[in-house]
């Protein structure tokens, strides 16, 4: 994919804090379009912190954040879905009482315009929009293979086809940047396969960036165009795969060097 | 071996959406509401639609308003009653100050007024959740009858504190006062609710209702996949007092004659509330299984005794459907707590498969 | 304008005029507020070991004075009618426990609480069968009669309630915070299968809660029966205890206490110096409007934990 004007996304000198906790201490990432980044780090480094605070869910004591240039630092997390920004969670967090189709559906809200009104009503405006984006959604269900559990209610579903739903839905708002949180967190070899598959076709095909949180090295070496690791909050790498593999400070923080 | 989807494809995404999508759904409905808009009116007795009929599809709507809000938009309200009073005394402020205003268009704007005031006391849901929010609506519930009560403007200062519909009527036939019929009120009735559950089918099958459950079952995911939670709550609660607030007026109007605040208290929140849980929270049709339940028990622990040969004293009757009635609701909880309108799916599937069992 | 305002600011200057009617009022309120939080421990209580906001306590305090109330009428002496009480309280919670909550102990919050609504018509109406409808008037002994301090008029009977209130519910936070049993509650509380997991016996557990709710709810209906006789309104308490609840948080026994006593001294107060203002019985909702308002505040009340979102 053809580099845009600059990075898409730029966390500047970012340090978010929970009461005297330091979860995230002046970070900086950039992240260019059309790439596949990874971030890597032991637990509770705070790399789901570094999701949420991009995805304006936290928002940092200091530092900023750029998206496409602009400064949005201080918005809500829907005005930040809004710019283009899509996300899967940690423990996924799917709409359990809704159907895997209407949990994909709910990826297209920020698409849908309308009155509840003209949706009161349904015959016109409202019915024609639904069925448009039932289609936009169909061709992401056929692209995940996920057909069969269309209406499976998305509490009843395995851990593993609930990751993809939650990618579906993701992928559903046509995002610019897609940020995983450990999108293949308990699957087998077989569906990891298939997950990294997955992803790198959206990569190719829709030239989505992607930014995701994975702790499984191979996978992470094999997909990744860059890598960023984290260790108690502060990032200690960043660059290729090949450069991060051989970092002493990744070495030290993995086999466990003690810090001061 | 009736029952059954065999051969019935759908091709189009709109087939796949709509409403009833099996044929013999359909048919069934259609012969449902053909029964309900034409032989009821002419087959039912007086007692049937002044006691069952009529008070059953007001609760209907009412409890199709409560579970919008509860059910589909996961905000625990108890203050369904208050809102009720506030459609049913600008009701009858409403029609009092403009006699010739036409009584089908009283209702809404009813409704509209009790939307108002639900919109106003749903503000806190942005800040508050849980049981925390339902405390709120008991305040919006005490509040507010406190304030009918008080404020005698409310009911234009007559004496009794009491407000009573006004005759009033469409095309000569009389729709309110002592001199409508009980069939003609059943039929206004039936076509309300048709036409607003309807509506609330149209609305949680789209956009709206997906923004709804979204923010009811997880609320901070569907803010960060975009749903605004003020816009949202707030419409849910601006829609389930506008059906509550006609429910309010119906209930005036078209079943009790006249009412005081006595009418509109806790008891009746409450009341809605076991409705729209045993009906099924999130089901449209779960509110009219669950108000024809609450309807209907009442009426039978009542006949009950007589019919079996027993004839017991007034008190010890009131006591034992208290009983009966507290130990259904937990029956019922335990049994299916996702209500009569799951049971209602599982009978449904288990008729897919008839004769064989599985 | 002017006029609501002064209307508004005079009950101040009546409070500053009249010093010893306010500490009435307030010790009025005091008492009313300590009551209200003895009914809000009996849902702390529950709430904190099984997570169910018990709707049927009201009725549990109505049952128990009902059952002390029927007891003594018939003769018992009250040192027999009292254990036998308990052992009638014991005996609900062991029923409660097989019956309603086992069925459900998976369940969301709010099937719970509907069950609990459940159980108190029930139970309401299983306590009038037994002994009766009309109002009772129950005897402990202790007159209903007032005496002067410093020229401040204080009731007997209040005193003792408020007093015994207190005692109970400072026996109570030092039950939870320092014994074994205590700390085996709190983890019930907050995660029923991690508890299973550690060997908590969880139905034990939850006999012995809501035997000591029940327990409570014997002091309540004690208290409030000696003071307004035993009657059905009893049952309505439930609702009163909510704004306490609120302010309290649902599972904190300093926040019962703190938010009955705020409570019962805010009602008092704005029912009797500015309830005239707008024609009288403000009590109905005035606290679930100033519970209203701390939540604007304080979505988690006073003394709740503040609830850190985590995704």
């Amino acid at each position: 994919m053809s580099a845009g004007p600059g990075p898409l996304l730029v966390v500047e000198g970012v340090s978010v804090r929970f009461g005297a906790l330091l979860a995230l201490n002046q970070v900086s990432l950039e992240i260019h379009r059309g790439e596949i980044v990874a971030i890597i780090g032991p637990n509770g480094a705070g790399k789901t912190t570094l999701l949420n605070v991009v995805s304006g869910f936290y928002h940092p004591y200091e530092g900023r954040i750029l998206f496409d240039g602009r400064d949005r630092t201080r918005l809500s997390p829907p005005d930040v879905a809004a710019l283009g920004l899509a996300r899967t969670f940690q423990n996924v967090a799917l709409f359990k009482g809704m159907s895997v189709l209407d949990n994909i559906m709910t990826g297209r809200l920020l698409k849908m315009r309308g009155h509840f009104l003209l949706d009161a009503i349904w015959w016109g405006p409202a019915r024609r929009q639904e069925l448009e984006h039932r289609a936009f959604v169909e061709r992401i269900i056929d692209f995940l293979e996920i057909q069969a559990i269309r209406k499976t209610p998305a509490g009843r579903l395995p851990y593993g086809l609930q990751k993809r739903v939650e990618l579906a839905r993701a992928l559903a708002a046509e995002p610019q940047l897609l940020l995983l949180d450990e999108p293949m967190a308990g699957m087998n070899v077989e569906e990891k396969e298939d997950m990294c598959r997955f992803i790198l076709d959206v990569n190719d095909e829709f030239g989505t960036t992607i930014a995701l949180i994975e702790h499984d090295m191979g996978v992470v070496m094999d997909i990744s165009d860059r890598v960023a690791v984290l260790d108690y909050g502060r990032k200690i790498a960043d660059g290729t795969p090949d450069q991060v593999r051989k970092d002493q400070a990744v070495l030290d923080a993995y086999l466990g060097v003690t810090h001061d | 071996m009736i029952y059954r989807e065999a051969g019935q494809f759908k091709t189009t995404y709109a087939s796949d959406q709509a409403i009833f999508p099996i044929v013999q759904d359909r048919v069934f409905v259609a012969l449902f509401a053909l029964a309900a808009f034409v032989a009821v009116p002419l087959v039912a007795n007086e007692y049937w639609l002044q006691a069952v009929l009529i008070p059953f599809l007001i609760y209907a709507l009412a409890a199709i308003g409560l579970n919008l809000l509860t059910g589909y938009a996961g905000q625990l309200s108890l203050g369904t009653g208050g809102f009720m009073a506030v459609g049913a005394y600008a009701a009858f402020k409403l029609t009092t100050a403009f006699p010739a205003l036409n009584i089908l268009i009283v209702f809404p704007l009813a409704g509209l007024v009790a939307a108002g005031v639900g919109l106003v006391f749903g503000i806190p849901s942005l800040r508050i959740k849980g049981f925390y929010l339902a405390v709120a609506t008991l305040a919006a519930q005490f509040f507010l009858i406190w304030l009918f009560n008080k404020v005698p403007w409310f009911v234009n200062y007559a004496s009794s504190g009491t407000i009573t519909a006004p005759p009033r009527s469409l095309f000569g036939v009389m729709l309110t006062g002592p001199q409508a019929t009980a069939g003609v009120r059943y039929l206004v009735a039936l076509s309300m609710v048709v036409v607003f559950a309807l509506v609330a089918k149209n609305l949680v099958r789209g956009r709206v209702g997906r923004s709804w459950m979204a923010i009811r079952d997880r609320d901070i995911a569907a803010e960060i996949i975009g749903v605004r939670p003020m816009r949202t709550k707030l419409l849910a609660f601006g829609i389930s007092s506008f059906y509550c607030g006609i429910a309010g007026a119906e209930f005036v109007f078209l079943y009790l004659g006249s009412a005081e605040t006595l009418a509109f208290d806790i008891g009746l929140s409450f009341l809605v509330l076991f409705m729209v849980i045993i009906g099924g929270l999130g089901s449209v049709l779960g509110s009219f299984l669950g108000a024809a339940f609450i309807v209907l028990v009442p009426i039978f622990l009542t006949n009950a005794p007589h019919t079996l040969g027993f004839n017991l004293p007034v008190a010890l009757q009131k006591q034992i459907e208290l009983m009966v009635f507290g130990g259904l609701i937990i029956f019922f909880l335990i049994v299916e707590p996702r209500g009569l309108a799951r049971l209602w799916q599982i009978t449904k599937e288990k008729l897919r498969l008839w004769p064989f069992p599985h | 304008m002017t006029e609501t305002l002064l209307a508004v600011l005079r009950p101040f200057a009546e409070i500053a005029g009249s010093p010893a009617f306010f500490i009435e009022v307030l010790i009025g309120g005091v008492c009313a507020g300590l009551m209200y939080s003895l009914v809000a421990l009996g849902f702390v209580l529950i709430f904190k070991a099984s997570g169910v906001f018990n709707f049927a306590q009201g009725v549990m305090v109505l049952f128990a004075a009902l059952t002390l109330v029927g007891l003594l009428e018939r003769g018992v002496p009250l040192a027999l009618a009292l254990p036998v009480t308990m052992a009638v309280m014991v005996a609900l919670a062991f029923a409660i426990e097989r019956m309603v909550l086992r069925p459900l102990v998976n369940q969301p919050q709010i099937i719970l609480f509907m069950a609990t609504i459940g159980m108190n018509f029930f139970l309401e109406g299983l306590g009038e069968m037994a002994w009766g409808a009309n109002v009772k008037k129950l005897d402990v002994g202790i007159p209903d009669k007032s005496f002067m301090v410093k020229g401040v008029q204080i009731n007997q009977l209040e005193l003792v309630a408020a007093l015994t209130a207190a005692v109970l519910v400072t026996v109570l936070a030092v039950f939870f915070q320092r014994t074994r049993i205590g700390r085996a509650l709190r983890a019930v509380a907050d995660d029923h299968e991690a508890a299973l997991s550690i060997g908590i016996p969880l139905k034990t557990i939850w006999v012995v809660v809501w035997s000591v709710a029940g327990l409570v709810a014997i002091v309540a209906g004690i208290m409030w029966g000696a003071k307004s006789g035993v009657q059905f309104s009893l049952s309505l308490i439930a609702l009163k205890a909510l704004p306490v609840l609120i302010l309290g948080g649902f599972e904190s026994v300093p926040g019962a206490i703190l938010g009955g006593l705020i409570i019962g001294v805010g009602e008092k107060i704005g029912e009797v110096y500015w309830g005239p203002l707008v024609g009288g019985a403000i009590e109905n909702w005035f606290a679930y409007v100033l519970a209203l308002a701390f939540l604007l505040i304080r979505p988690q009340g006073l003394f709740g934990e503040k609830i850190i979102e985590r995704v």
